[in-house]
């Protein structure tokens, strides 16, 4: 049926999207800055995992050093960038992280040239059935990956002294520490965990696609945006399901408006209509 | 001569243009991230009238009109929103900008549009008009900054729940610099047409509204002259140094970074602290 | 505007009635009416959480009242926006003191008296000259005692000062009625008696005022009538020393706020 494909389509960018904007929402979260570089993040870890599996053929090192390299590169992004402009105004830090995201991007055309890189042999593009539908077995791995991954940290934030503590110190910053956890270290947690997602899901978009290029971050960073904001900034199951949402917009949307409007235009055409009926997201609390 | 006449067209129409988002984001602190949709809408606008027959001079009221006119309910949906929804409402209305007029065959479509009449003014002529219209603009705003109006926006930029105590009608005011603002930005537009002969959909992107508020930072956020020269330098740099040409998006980035991390206030603000000419930061 | 010092009861200049505020299960103002008429000095006390502030933010706006009606000179508030409430004659001088930082003490309040100007973008548009406004600053920031400090900068004010430049702010408004909401808190001893002089000054001068405070030894001091909220209901309007000696605001107090200083025998300043 081909509503069905459309929503197995929807799945997959969605836990693509969710990936990418858990990361921006665990930023938003803590520091009300939109951290719009997250996505080159997303690309390092993409062009990570192209050369460590060109290099290894290993798919488990690969996922490793980019989730590796890119949750280390957001923490010093966070204490090189962010941290000296806490005291400034909001704008101040959102147009700083725009430079720095245009500034990396730029840096990944100068070092691996403008048309990109691919895989001398891409993994896990044998094709698998599930009923009618047909799926690569990336496709079947990020959409676990993403729910596997997810779900354990949405367990972790409300079962674990860590998880617990992380969410204490937006609301209430002195009951953290007296449960032994640090403000510097709980910002450092959200920076490595979120930017780790995001290279992880760069690794897995290189594979469905087997291209990494330099500006292929710049979509699902404005996508990431309109998904927390339609979320409710800050909230982690709002994004998640904004997300899915968003995958189901794009998909159908295409299909029926896209004599209209191009993909990304539907997708902000929909966060636009959806602020103008519900200034505070589709499932904030509040 | 051809070529410093080319550039300086170019500086002025950006001048222009940076001198708009000025007044929207430097002097009443909203940030637009999708200014250059009403670039485009003014581009737009002027090239179809002119291929119409309209003498060019007169389409650019009516680019402005226009530009004004989404500007106004952009600026409305901006009321509805907290700030930091602002800029991803602005920066999706650039991208609904393009998406729409990308299918839009009448409007050229992907190709974008070409071969409409061009201004009738010689290349001079033409050069002048548009330093002329840059001057108007940095009159307008210097006018604007000094007048009842510009005081009440610096208001608003900085605690606009105060100004409301204080009995100001902060979305009318809001409202008003989107209006301004985006008719200006619509008039540049014009201008921009004329000059390429040619626009399309990817003249407008993300990128030329992230370029113009890099002008409108590095500047010094409300600072007309600053904002000005900063306009100039940036516009002219692709073409001063033929290899800037490659990395002009990594200068650009890099600038932004630069500047909110070590002088938020921009030149306008290390000018300031400079001449220890106190506090006022938005002079 | 003039005020009589006489209290005329025919038209009260503020009419509260009936207002109740709900926050979806939690009822912060529960049914409170007061009047409050020209020339008066109104104090609104009430143990902490009694709903006061937000009483007197579901007067000037801030918050939406669920029930009721506010009118001021008989003209209806509820569901216009502050700044629309504002210009219809009330003041606010806030709790916490919000200087515009990045002009002059005299620029803040010049600011405030541009009111006529700033009615719309439109005439905004067309007037640049301040002096008249300047003017006018000057004389308010005389009238709070800062006026040496006229050309200085909010962020280098000890906080005496910035409620002074507060009170100067919200009184180049030229309003009908000044609502202050906690003004000498965070005032040492010595500072919010002078303080407190200077609202009896302003009042002195003919300003009807409604303002919210804990210290109640000043409180005692200045107010001709008291209204006590508890729990958002009103339980006590009258006299200060009446007010205070009624058993059941007592009770509500218990356990609560500087109920010892009150109970001094303290003269309030007017009859």
């Amino acid at each position: 049926m081909f509503v069905l494909e459309l929503v197995a389509q929807s799945l997959v960018q969605g836990s693509i999207y969710a990936l990418i904007a858990l990361g921006l929402t665990l930023v938003y979260g803590l520091l009300r800055i939109l951290h719009v570089a997250h996505a080159s993040l997303f690309t390092l870890g993409a062009y990570v995992g192209v050369l460590t599996y060109n290099a290894t053929g290993s798919l488990a090192l690969t996922l490793l050093a980019a989730m590796l390299v890119s949750g280390l590169s957001g923490v010093a992004m966070f204490r090189l960038a962010y941290k000296p402009l806490l005291k400034q105004p909001p704008h101040v830090a959102l147009i700083a992280s725009i430079g720095l995201f245009i500034a990396a991007e730029e840096c990944f055309r100068i070092a691996f040239g403008a048309s990109g890189l691919s895989f001398a042999n891409t993994p896990l593009q044998g094709q698998v059935r599930i009923g009618s539908l047909q799926f690569k077995e990336a496709e079947i791995a990020v959409m676990l990956g993403a729910a596997l991954i997810l779900g354990a940290l949405a367990w972790l934030q409300s079962h674990t002294r860590v998880g617990i503590a992380c969410q204490a110190t937006v609301s209430d910053p002195q009951m953290a520490e007296s449960f032994g956890i640090t403000l510097n270290t709980v910002r450092d947690l959200n920076f490595l965990v979120g930017s780790a997602l995001a290279g992880f899901a760069g690794v897995w978009v290189a594979v469905l696609n087997n291209l990494v290029e330099p500006t292929m971050g710049s979509v699902p960073s404005y996508k990431a945006l309109a998904i927390i904001v339609l979320g409710g900034m800050g909230s982690v199951p709002g994004t998640l399901m904004a997300a899915l949402v968003l995958g189901l917009v794009e998909s159908f949307g295409t299909v029926y408006l896209g004599k209209v409007l191009d993909r990304n235009a539907i997708a902000f055409a929909f966060l636009i209509v959806v602020l103008m009926m519900r200034p505070q997201g589709l499932f904030a609390k509040k | 001569m051809d070529y410093e006449i080319s550039l300086l067209t170019t500086i002025g129409i950006s001048v222009m243009f940076a001198l708009s988002l000025n007044l929207i984001t430097g002097f009443c602190g909203q940030i637009s991230l999708g200014h250059s949709a009403f670039l485009g809408v003014g581009a737009y606008t002027s090239a179809m009238l002119t291929k119409a027959g309209l003498p060019f001079l007169l389409t650019l009221p009516a680019a402005m009109l226009l530009a004004g006119v989404l500007g106004v309910i952009v600026g409305m949906a901006s009321l509805r929103v907290r700030a930091d929804f602002l800029a991803i409402t602005t920066m999706g209305v650039g991208f609904l900008f393009i998406g729409v007029v990308r299918q839009q065959e009448w409007l050229g479509g992907e190709m974008g549009l070409s071969g409409f009449p061009g201004s009738g003014l010689g290349k001079t002529g033409f050069m002048l008009l548009t330093l002329g219209l840059a001057g108007l603009t940095a009159a307008i705003s210097l006018y604007i900054q000094r007048a009842w109006i510009g005081r009440v926006f610096n208001g608003i930029a900085e605690d606009e729940d105060t100004m409301r105590v204080l009995g100001i009608d902060v979305p009318r005011y809001k409202l008003a610099a989107f209006a301004i603002g985006t008719a200006l930005a619509g008039a540049a537009g014009g201008l921009y047409a004329s000059h390429l002969k040619f626009i399309g959909p990817d003249s407008f992107s993300f990128v030329e509204s992230i370029t113009v508020l890099s002008m409108v930072v590095v500047g010094g956020i409300g600072s007309v002259v600053w904002v000005a020269l900063a306009a100039a330098v940036l516009s002219a740099l692709p073409g001063w140094f033929q290899f800037i040409g490659d990395y002009k998006l990594l200068v650009y980035g890099g600038l932004l970074f630069a500047m909110m991390r070590f002088s938020p206030h921009g030149l306008a603000g290390m000018a300031q602290a400079v001449t220890r000419g106190g506090t006022h930061a938005r002079r | 505007m003039h005020a009589a010092k006489s209290t005329t009861v025919m038209h009260p200049l503020l009419k509260v009635e009936a207002v109740s505020v709900r926050f979806g299960g939690l009822t912060a103002v529960d049914q409170v009416s007061f009047d409050v008429h020209q020339g008066e000095l109104l104090g609104l006390i009430g143990p902490n959480g009694a709903g006061k502030t937000t009483m007197l933010r579901a007067i000037t706006g801030v918050v939406h009242a669920t029930q009721g009606e506010v009118y001021l000179s008989g003209a209806p508030l509820v569901g216009l926006p502050i700044e629309r409430r504002i210009r219809q004659g009330l003041s606010l001088s806030q709790q916490l003191v919000k200087p515009l930082r990045n002009m002059s003490l005299l620029d803040n309040v010049a600011l405030a008296a541009g009111g006529r100007k700033t009615a719309s973008p439109l005439r905004a548009l067309q007037h640049v000259s301040n002096s008249d406004e300047l003017a006018v600053g000057m004389q308010m920031l005389e009238k709070v005692g800062i006026a040496d400090r006229a050309h200085q900068m909010p962020g280098t004010q000890p906080l005496g000062i910035l409620k002074r430049l507060e009170l100067a702010r919200a009184l180049a408004l030229k309003p009908q009625l000044f609502l202050l909401d906690e003004p000498l808190a965070g005032l040492n001893s010595s500072e919010a008696r002078a303080l407190a002089n200077t609202i009896a000054d302003i009042h002195q001068s003919g300003m009807t005022v409604v303002l919210i405070e804990h210290n109640l030894s000043e409180v005692m001091r200045l107010c001709q009538r008291l209204i006590v909220l508890d729990n958002g209901k009103k339980i006590g309007d009258g006299v200060p020393r009446e007010v205070m000696q009624d058993p059941v605001v007592q009770a509500a107090y218990l356990g609560g706020d500087t109920l010892a200083t009150s109970q001094s025998k303290v003269e309030p300043q007017h009859a």
